[in-house]
């Protein structure tokens, strides 16, 4: 079932203001207006061919599969098309218009129309609006030609508005995704008994820097942890904010009685903070996570040893 | 209301309990160097997990407590900071430096008798 409710809660809208500037933008004023109400007639008539043109012009091409798989969907988009081309010569251009436009639009995206489609689309159904406006009016060309016109500044605000909404809904694919990684890429794992690693991949900024010593600290406490081992061989660029982060969340894990190890700084990473005069001083360093380990293992109270060497260990005898 | 201290064994255990008022947190500091030196405590923990923040005066008093405790001969661990305590602590640039901190009270009692068997191996 299409979701109706949903298709209304878009996170595009305009203003009266936005509206105003967008016909300004297009220069949509009121003769064209005038000229485009006397249009009424010729979408009256033809309005049900373009609305299948429309859309089977996509369907030739091959666009939007998905759309034209889901039966509810096509006949909902169909209906929202018909609707457009109605309040396209109704003249009234405000925000239920604007409104009617985005939901339209945010059809198209959950359906995998492309921008670069619609346009194509839109443009054929301009073109065959354009042949039965010249149709309609034989012995006044020009008078055709300015309606055509005044109708093309109206296309062009639609066209406006839909490409806005598509963008911006991509944009909140793209910014999901992101906070999905995100998420994925900081796990706090136990490796002893009061023990945990942290190894963090990618960039480190403020809000994955808060993540960060949030889901470690909570991790302190769940797994009661007395030593981290922070990994940061996966980080590309270690700067002072970086280190910043950092200090800040070493600091935060002491608080909670932890002491971390910072392990994984390359040669070229120390020597960059030296230069930029960083102080790690107060925080246990080494080069490689098997060296973290080992310091952390060791003031712990942990002493590991191979079977053969312990003599009366082995789980065979 | 004043800050309950308990005895239990050789050390001493103070619960905050919400909100201290900065009188309860002076007087929780006066009251502990006192009784450190009556009863030859060795160590005192401070739980503040029923705290859901900490400001610049109680960090202040914390400290307060804890060097006026090493002065009388014993540790001090403060235990049981939240993780959104610490990390609004950090963001406001407040550290517990040089004190010790434990995860919650069993940890804490741990610490402090691990630092005196510690200390009374190195004298032996």
């Amino acid at each position: 079932m299409l979701d109706q409710q949903s298709l209304r809660s878009s996170q595009f809208s305009l203003d009266d203001a936005d509206i105003e500037r967008r016909k300004i933008i297009v220069d949509l004023a009121a003769e064209d207006i005038s000229r485009i109400t006397t249009l009424k007639g010729v979408i009256a008539q033809e309005g049900d061919r373009y609305t299948e043109d429309f859309f089977r012009y996509l369907r030739d091409l091959g666009e939007a599969p998905a759309l034209f798989g889901r039966r509810d969907a096509l006949a909902e988009a169909k209906r929202r098309k018909r609707e457009h081309l109605t309040a396209l010569t109704n003249g009234v251009y405000d925000q239920t218009y604007v409104d009617q436009r985005a939901a339209l639009a945010l059809l198209y995206s959950r359906y995998g129309l492309e921008t670069r489609a619609f346009l194509g689309a839109f443009h054929h159904l301009l073109r065959a609006l354009g042949g039965d406006i010249m149709k309609r009016f034989p012995d006044d060309p020009n008078g055709a030609f300015q309606r055509f016109m005044s109708v093309k500044k109206v296309a062009f605000f639609d066209i406006g508005i839909i490409t806005d909404v598509l963008t911006s809904e991509r944009e909140r694919t793209i910014s999901q995704q992101q906070e999905a990684i995100r998420e994925l890429s900081t796990p706090v794992l136990q490796v002893r008994d009061g023990l945990l690693i942290l190894p963090i991949i990618g960039m480190i900024d403020s809000l994955r820097a808060k993540q960060l010593t949030d889901s470690l600290l909570r991790a302190i406490r769940a797994n009661r942890a007395r030593m981290v081992v922070m990994d940061i061989t996966g980080v590309a660029a270690v700067d002072s904010k970086v280190a910043n982060h950092l200090i800040q969340t070493v600091a935060a894990a002491r608080l909670m009685g932890s002491t971390v190890i910072i392990t994984g700084l390359s040669a070229d990473v120390a020597q960059a903070l030296v230069a930029l005069g960083v102080d790690l001083g107060k925080i246990t360093t080494t080069a490689d996570l098997q060296g973290g380990l080992e310091e952390a293992e060791r003031l712990l109270g942990y002493r590991v040893v191979r079977s053969a060497e312990a003599p009366g260990q082995r789980l065979s005898a | 209301m004043a800050i309950p201290i308990l005895k239990q064994g050789d050390v001493l255990i103070a619960s905050l309990q919400a909100d201290p008022t900065d009188n309860d947190l002076i007087q929780l500091r006066d009251e502990l160097a006192e009784r450190i030196g009556r009863l030859r405590s060795i160590g005192v923990v401070i739980d503040v997990s029923a705290l859901d923040v900490l400001d610049s005066f109680a960090t202040r008093t914390l400290r307060g407590i804890a060097q006026t405790t090493r002065l009388r001969g014993a540790d001090t661990v403060i235990v049981g900071v939240q993780p959104e305590v610490a990390f609004s602590m950090v963001q406001l640039g407040l550290t517990l430096d040089g004190i010790a901190t434990a995860l919650d009270l069993e940890e804490g009692c741990a610490r402090l008798r691990q630092r005196v068997d510690d200390e009374a191996s190195r004298g032996s």
